[in-house]
């Protein structure tokens, strides 16, 4: 946001999390909230990892135990099902793919550099050493 | 509304206290979260018992602690209507912090300060020390000096606090036990005058607008803070005034009483003035008239808003007086004095030639006596006709032991 | 009373609309946030949240951005809970005068504090909040350090943990008091409801949020927190810090009705020994070495006791 001058904001330093009026928030999806350019969901920490998970759905079966344990609201469910990571709110902490119950897991963690097709192509194989 | 209202006599008799408890009623407070101390105790009694027995309609919450006083009702605040309190002396030392929150997050909250003495040694009597030391706070500050003065003022406070230009909390100050016990005389609003002069409560920036979730309290660092404060400078600089001065207006309109931001008393020719605070501008008053009666041309300046601080009013009230005193009720403790400074400021770089002193007296509740302020507007007198200061800048009354004084 | 959100399972759970917004500043591997949205994905009805200063705090308000997504608050260190005491009493006063813009909502108030911000600092205004009855929450978010401020003890910091002002060193092996048992004295306050709480067990700790929003008065929450950056491991390890907090009973879970009415609620099928729980900490390394060993053997046998009690006292009823 651009750094206003002492007269161009509100009193108090208050801040709205939504522009206009919003009804229903804890049953409406982000995609379809009308965030203020004060809600920290449009800004990005993209460049505070160093790692970054990697999704590999064919081997998903939506258990959500990444959904519920993403200290960083970036594990994208809808409708039950795990669609994705939001890599503009990842941190890289890599919680995701240790709570991935499958086998081989269907998230893993690569260096932020990392091809992500070159990664899924060669997916690591059952491990039949854990069960 | 689920109240009955009340049938007051035309003119009451109450103490500040009781004064300000019925302002506090007419204004029809949803929450009041206080905590009790003496001189000040009484106010928020006051509004209790009005609770209990259905004359008002609100939320009472009575907290473990001042602090936990003025964080209840800036929580209270934030949600979205209107909130009082009272406090003195440590109670109010001890909310400083939250203070500062109040005025930073712009809440218009009002808060009766009893004025007491601070500790150590303890003390429960009337000196200006904890309303000094709200001084810097980002509050409005009025100042009463009777029980119809606190009364008056409680109703200016919301309309000025409240006023979606303003949002910033206000203080009204009266003397503890001088003012806060003595019972006088108080002219009454009735309550349809009182509620109408305040009128409803406007909500804005509320919590419990669902519809628009809003944040109270962020962080700023060293990239926004300075703005923010600045804003709240530049708020109480210019745009407090002309609605103090809108509110008095009105106020008049409704009950004949007229106030003003510096209140004159024998001013338009005086030679020598008393520029000073609380019940001590009453008694000022009494002895200027006395000494105009020995040919002294004697006036007596009162603040009626501490802050913001009525610099251009001091500046023009004072432009002819040949000598000022100032009074300090509160320990300067290291420096000349509060108000001392204050005035001195207003008056540097003016063409005034006034000479200017100050005077230290009250602490802890002593008396300010009419033989006091006598001497003083003699002083006063002979450092006109010498045509400078015969005695020391920073003198003690009413101090046992050697003649204290210094500078 | 507002229909309470149904949550069968993980599937279920998931179909929620987090109320807390991403790119806020805390750490990577921040159990705080985990406990915040269980939190809030336990309802739906309308929020008024505050926060006491801390990590949460610093993290989620940093002007120009809001990570909230319900109205919230900031006061200070010590008084997050009477903030929302104060929205909480102003509700009722607009609703007995009929003055709410929207007068059909449930709004649940909730206050979030750290351990510093309760157990210490702001012990004697959530007592105030719990005493005068209040219909709000307080969440604990417990690590057990100042985190916020760089690692110094707090009242609940443990027996044995390295911080910065009760360091190991040389001649000390850290903290040497034991951890103020706040559930308990919160209890003792015959509030209608407190429980301790972890996010690992989700499940568990939805329904007793659930429970706390459904019930008239105060209700006082202990969530572990494990902290990566004062507990000294790795980011990715969070819940896994967490299982082995529940499954050794450094942490157990339980509630406690109405002052009196004690539940354990969750009985794990291993124990963990309390050893592997500390070996898994930089806080606790120093206890590893031969001369404090000892430390280890009283850990267990402190956590043993513990269990014993809340079993006695489970069966007790009373």
């Amino acid at each position: 946001m651009a750094k206003r001058g002492w007269d161009e904001f509100e009193i108090g330093a208050m801040l709205r999390s939504f522009d206009g009026v919003s009804n229903d928030i804890a049953t409406t999806l982000q995609e379809d909230r009308n965030y203020s350019q004060s809600n920290s969901f449009v800004a990005s920490v993209a460049d505070w990892r160093i790692a970054k998970p990697v999704f590999n759905k064919d081997f998903c079966i939506d258990c959500q135990f990444c959904w519920i344990y993403c200290p960083d609201m970036s594990i994208i469910a809808r409708d039950k099902k795990m669609i994705g990571v939001d890599m503009d709110h990842c941190k890289g902490c890599g919680i995701c793919v240790e709570v991935c119950p499958t086998n081989p897991k269907s998230l893993l963690m690569f260096p932020e550099q990392a091809d992500e097709e070159a990664e899924l192509s060669q997916w690591p194989a059952k491990d039949k050493e854990t069960k | 509304m689920a109240f009955d209202k009340m049938e007051l006599r035309d003119i009451e008799v109450w103490d500040g206290n009781f004064a300000a408890a019925q302002a506090l009623r007419q204004c029809q407070i949803d929450v009041v979260a206080a905590y009790p101390i003496t001189p000040s105790t009484p106010i928020v009694e006051g509004y209790a018992k009005f609770l209990a027995d259905g004359y008002v309609e609100g939320e009472f919450v009575m907290v473990e602690s001042e602090h936990a006083a003025m964080s209840g009702c800036i929580g209270a605040a934030a949600a979205g209507g209107r909130v009082a309190t009272a406090t003195s002396s440590q109670g109010f030392a001890l909310m400083v912090e939250t203070l500062y929150q109040a005025s930073g997050m712009r809440l218009p909250i009002v808060l009766n300060v009893v004025n007491r003495a601070l500790a150590a040694p303890l003390n429960v009597n009337g000196d200006h020390s904890d309303m000094y030391l709200g001084r810097d706070s980002g509050w409005i500050q009025l100042d009463a000096y009777c029980p119809q003065d606190a009364y008056d003022l409680n109703f200016i406070a919301f309309k000025v606090s409240e006023d979606h230009e303003v949002r910033l909390p206000c203080m009204v100050h009266q003397d503890g036990f001088m003012t806060s016990h003595t019972a006088q005389g108080v002219k009454t609003l009735t309550d349809d005058q009182g509620y109408g002069f305040v009128g409803e409560y406007k909500p804005m920036n509320d919590m419990l607008d669902f519809e628009h979730p809003v944040t109270h309290g962020v962080q700023t660092e060293e990239d926004w803070h300075f703005e923010h404060k600045a804003r709240q400078h530049n708020d109480l600089m210019t745009k407090v005034f002309p609605k103090i001065e809108a509110a008095f207006d009105a106020f008049e309109k409704l009950s004949g009483r007229k106030y003003n931001i510096v209140e004159k008393y024998d001013m338009d020719d005086a030679d020598v003035s008393v520029v000073c605070m609380g019940t001590s501008v009453e008694t000022a008053r009494e002895v200027a008239t006395e000494m105009r009666a020995k040919g002294i041309k004697a006036g007596v300046v009162g603040l009626r808003v501490i802050r913001p601080f009525p610099f251009m009013q001091i500046q023009e009230v004072l432009k002819d007086v040949k000598a000022i005193a100032v009074l300090d009720r509160s320990s300067p403790n290291g420096a000349p004095g509060m108000l001392f400074n204050e005035i001195a400021g207003c008056l540097f770089n003016t063409d005034t030639k006034a000479l200017l002193s100050g005077y230290v007296y009250g602490l802890g509740g002593r008396d300010l006596t009419k033989k006091h302020l006598v001497d003083l507007f003699t002083e006063l007198q002979a450092n006109v006709d010498a045509g400078k200061i015969l005695t020391p800048l920073q003198q003690f009354i009413g101090v046992r032991g050697p003649k204290l004084s210094f500078l | 009373m507002s229909e309470m959100k149904k949550i069968k399972n993980l599937k279920e759970f998931s179909t929620s609309a987090d109320r807390f917004e991403g790119a806020n500043l805390l750490c990577p591997g921040c159990a705080h946030s985990i406990i915040v949205r269980e939190v809030l994905n336990a309802t739906n009805d309308d929020l008024v949240l505050s926060a006491s200063t801390g990590c949460l705090e610093v993290c989620t308000a940093v002007y120009p951005y809001t990570s909230w997504d319900a109205s919230w608050i900031h006061i200070g260190f010590e008084n997050g809970s009477t903030a929302v005491a104060g929205a909480e009493a102003m509700y009722k006063a607009l609703k007995n005068k009929g003055r709410l813009k929207q007068p059909d909502r449930n709004p649940k108030f909730v206050s979030f504090a750290g351990d510093g911000a309760s157990y210490d600092i702001g012990f004697q205004w959530i007592s105030g909040c719990m005493e005068r009855g209040h219909n709000i929450m307080h969440v604990v978010l417990d690590n057990e350090v100042y985190a916020n401020t760089g690692g110094q003890r707090s009242s609940s910091t443990p027996i044995g943990s390295s911080a910065t002002t009760a360091p190991a060193g040389r001649v000390s092996y850290g903290e040497k008091r034991n951890k103020k048992d706040m559930v308990s004295i919160m209890a003792s306050h015959h509030i209608p409801y407190a429980a301790q709480v972890a996010p690992n067990k989700w499940k568990d700790m939805v329904k007793k949020i659930q429970h706390g929003f459904s019930v008239d008065g105060p209700v006082f929450i202990n969530a572990v927190s494990p902290c990566t950056t004062e507990w000294k491991f790795d980011p990715k390890d969070t819940m896994m810090i967490t299982d082995l907090a529940t499954d050794s009973l450094v942490f157990p879970l339980y509630e406690i009705i109405d002052g009196h009415e004690l539940n354990i609620t969750y009985r794990p099928k291993n124990v963990v020994p309390v050893e592997e729980y500390l070996a898994a900490q930089g806080r606790f390394k120093h206890l590893f070495k031969d001369e404090y060993k000892y430390l280890i053997k009283e850990w267990q046998e402190r956590v043993d006791a513990n269990w014993a009690y809340l079993n006695r006292r489970e069966e007790a009823r009373v």
